[in-house]
């Protein structure tokens, strides 16, 4: 029913559909920088969609990742003549080399360990930010990050057009990306431990290096979304590595529905657009947030996208059978 | 360092230590019975923190915050768990996470709407405002207390989980649920029993350390990660792990803050690494 559950050939309808999002995105809302906030934390919360969706695995850190690719990006473009586009991938990739040492600790252990695990790593993270602040800049963040042209001269990225441009391109090789991968082999495994890790192990596969891998893959992601997040604002500010930042991405994800990728776009974009609208009416909007997330869990576990998807299959049966007449006996 | 600094950190370090141990028992204790983890745990030392704060501004008095801090939390620990935790026992672990996170966030920003974001500061009883001479050395009479207290509170619970029939229900309850049930004793009442002591504890947690640390509405989550982290340590449903695991963090977090204040808290995630890779199970879990 969807890319996560079951096989399905690569690229899919579901990319088409992505792709037409994306270009239609800062015409249809209200502001090109809304629209590059959405497509930032689409990335960050598919690297929940994904762990969780495809490996069963929930993670509450994915923040700490978000959070190095934001200061590796920041770092890398203050102190070096690098182009924009080596900034972000140099500083996922660092962000996906920290969740393989992280995820090597933490797939020690299982179910809930790892669950609080994660957690624990995330606010080490913060700490750690605080503690280095020669580096990180403490509680002030790093202001004053360039934007250099994506590569050499080409690509400037002076206007808010031409960053959301860059930054929506990135957001659409993320989903190819995460598509693909979960469309391999690899994937297939992945699916198999999120089944039953005890039946995984005894096929031959050694469960930790996998689960490690896809944390890695994981961590990738939401550095991604980090450096993203550096090139969208022009600073790294401490709240991109605050504890609060993973419960967000995990959020977004729920919301959305883990089921498929495009889980992520939806949950990032509806928790983006009505924190908007939200926060102009009332300060504390993060209470109605909490409370459609217990809602979501007990009513909709597919999240909106999951409901959604079942109900567009509902239909079109309903209407099959409403259309085609009952065969008649010859 | 000097001997008497370090006598002084590691009194200070036994302190947290045994704060981190009331905030951590109930989590563990909950665990070990009803394998249910709840994340709206650091809510109940936040409500008791703020809670002493309030009632400390209203009559003037700690020591009657120090009786309606954790009297609130148990309230609420309790209230939750028949309205709406005990709906998700039969849920997969991820819901129950979710459900109860989204209740600590829920917390949150009423604690930020009825008070505001900003911190306070919570004051010591006059009592115990002093300081205390042991031979040449000096020591805040607060923090001895704190200790003193969370001592006696912890043999007491050591003697009510071994030495009387309500234990003993709890602890066959963490071995096997049903076969306690078939034995005829009302599981739903013990793990009622459990929430409200286990909230009581950690609201005690916050309520004791309000005076040493003031109050903020983010102190909940921040506890949860402290929480879990004396939980990974010392071996999860073990009340000897959470004793030793709190005591562990605690005097790490003290020791690290006179060497490198700006990385104390760093720390403790250090140490827990280091757990991780010699102990996985933690310290008292067994694997």
């Amino acid at each position: 029913m969807n890319t996560f559950s079951a096989y399905r050939p690569f690229p899919d309808a579901t990319t088409g559909a992505l792709a037409i999002v994306l270009v239609a995105l800062p015409f249809v809302l209200p502001s090109v920088t809304l629209a590059s906030e959405l497509v930032v934390f689409a990335v960050g919360a598919l690297s929940c969609t994904f762990l969780l969706g495809l490996v069963g695995l929930l993670s509450f850190g994915q923040g700490l990742f978000f959070g190095i690719g934001a200061y590796g990006a920041a770092l890398i473009l203050l102190h070096s003549n690098s182009g924009s586009l080596v900034a972000v991938l140099a500083a996922a990739a660092m962000a996906a080399i920290a969740a393989a040492i992280v995820g090597f600790l933490s797939v020690r252990r299982r179910g809930i360990y790892f669950v609080m695990l994660t957690l624990a790593f995330a606010q080490m993270g913060y700490f750690a930010m605080l503690a280095l602040k020669n580096v990180t800049g403490g509680e002030n963040g790093l202001t004053g990050v360039p934007r250099p042209p994506i590569v050499a001269d080409l690509g400037v990225l002076a206007h808010p057009q031409a960053v959301y441009a860059f930054l929506a391109a990135i957001c659409f090789l993320a989903f190819v990306l995460t598509q693909r991968v979960a469309s391999s082999p690899l994937g297939s495994v992945l699916r198999a431990i999120r089944e039953n890790d005890i039946r995984a192990d005894a096929l031959g596969y050694d469960v930790r290096l996998f689960k490690i891998a896809a944390l890695a893959f994981g961590g990738f992601l939401a550095g991604l979304a980090g450096a993203m997040h550096t090139i969208f604002l022009g600073l790294a500010p401490p709240n991109t590595i605050e504890p609060e930042m993973s419960e967000r991405l995990v959020i977004m994800a729920i919301i959305g529905g883990t089921g498929s990728p495009m889980g992520a776009l939806i949950g990032a974009g509806f928790y983006v657009l009505l924190a908007d609208f939200l926060s102009t009416l009332w300060p504390r909007w993060l209470m109605i947030i909490a409370f459609l997330m217990i809602a979501i869990v007990l009513f909709l576990p597919n999240g909106l996208w999951g409901s959604a998807e079942l109900l567009i299959g509902r239909w079109k049966s309903h209407r099959a059978r409403a259309v085609s007449p009952e065969p008649v006996d010859g | 360092m000097q001997g008497q600094v370090i006598l002084f950190q590691l009194l200070n370090g036994i302190g947290i230590g045994m704060i981190y141990f009331l905030l951590s028992v109930g989590l563990t204790m909950i665990f070990g019975l009803m394998r249910f983890v709840n994340f709206a745990h650091g809510t109940l030392y936040l409500v008791g923190a703020y809670t002493a704060y309030s009632v400390s501004l209203l009559t003037g008095s700690m020591w009657w915050a120090l009786a309606f801090g954790p009297l609130a939390a148990a309230v609420i620990a309790l209230i939750s768990e028949r309205l709406i935790l005990r709906h998700t026992y039969e849920m997969p672990h991820e819901a129950q996470i979710l459900v109860t996170f989204a209740l600590a966030l829920i917390f949150q920003e009423s604690i930020i709407l009825i008070f505001d974001p900003l911190a306070k500061n919570v004051p010591v009883p006059s009592l115990l405002s002093g300081i205390v001479f042991i031979g040449s050395f000096v020591y805040p009479a607060y923090r001895l207390a704190v200790v003193f207290a969370a001592a006696v509170i912890a043999i007491l619970l050591w003697f009510a989980l071994e030495r009387t029939r309500f234990g003993a229900a709890l602890r066959a309850g963490s071995e096997s649920t049903e076969m306690v049930s078939l034995l005829g004793i009302n599981v739903q009442k013990v793990f009622m029993v459990a929430f409200l002591v286990g909230g009581g504890l950690a609201g005690l947690a916050g309520t004791l350390s309000a005076p040493l640390r003031g109050v903020e509405p983010f102190m909940g989550s921040e506890a949860l990660g402290v929480a879990f982290v004396v939980v990974v340590v010392g071996g999860i449903g073990s009340f000897t792990g959470a004793l030793l695991g709190g005591l562990l963090i605690g005097v790490v977090q003290s020791m690290a803050s006179s060497l490198w204040p700006e990385g104390a808290r760093l720390m403790i995630y250090g140490a827990m690494a280091l757990v991780l890779l010699v102990r996985p199970a933690g310290l008292m879990g067994r694997s």
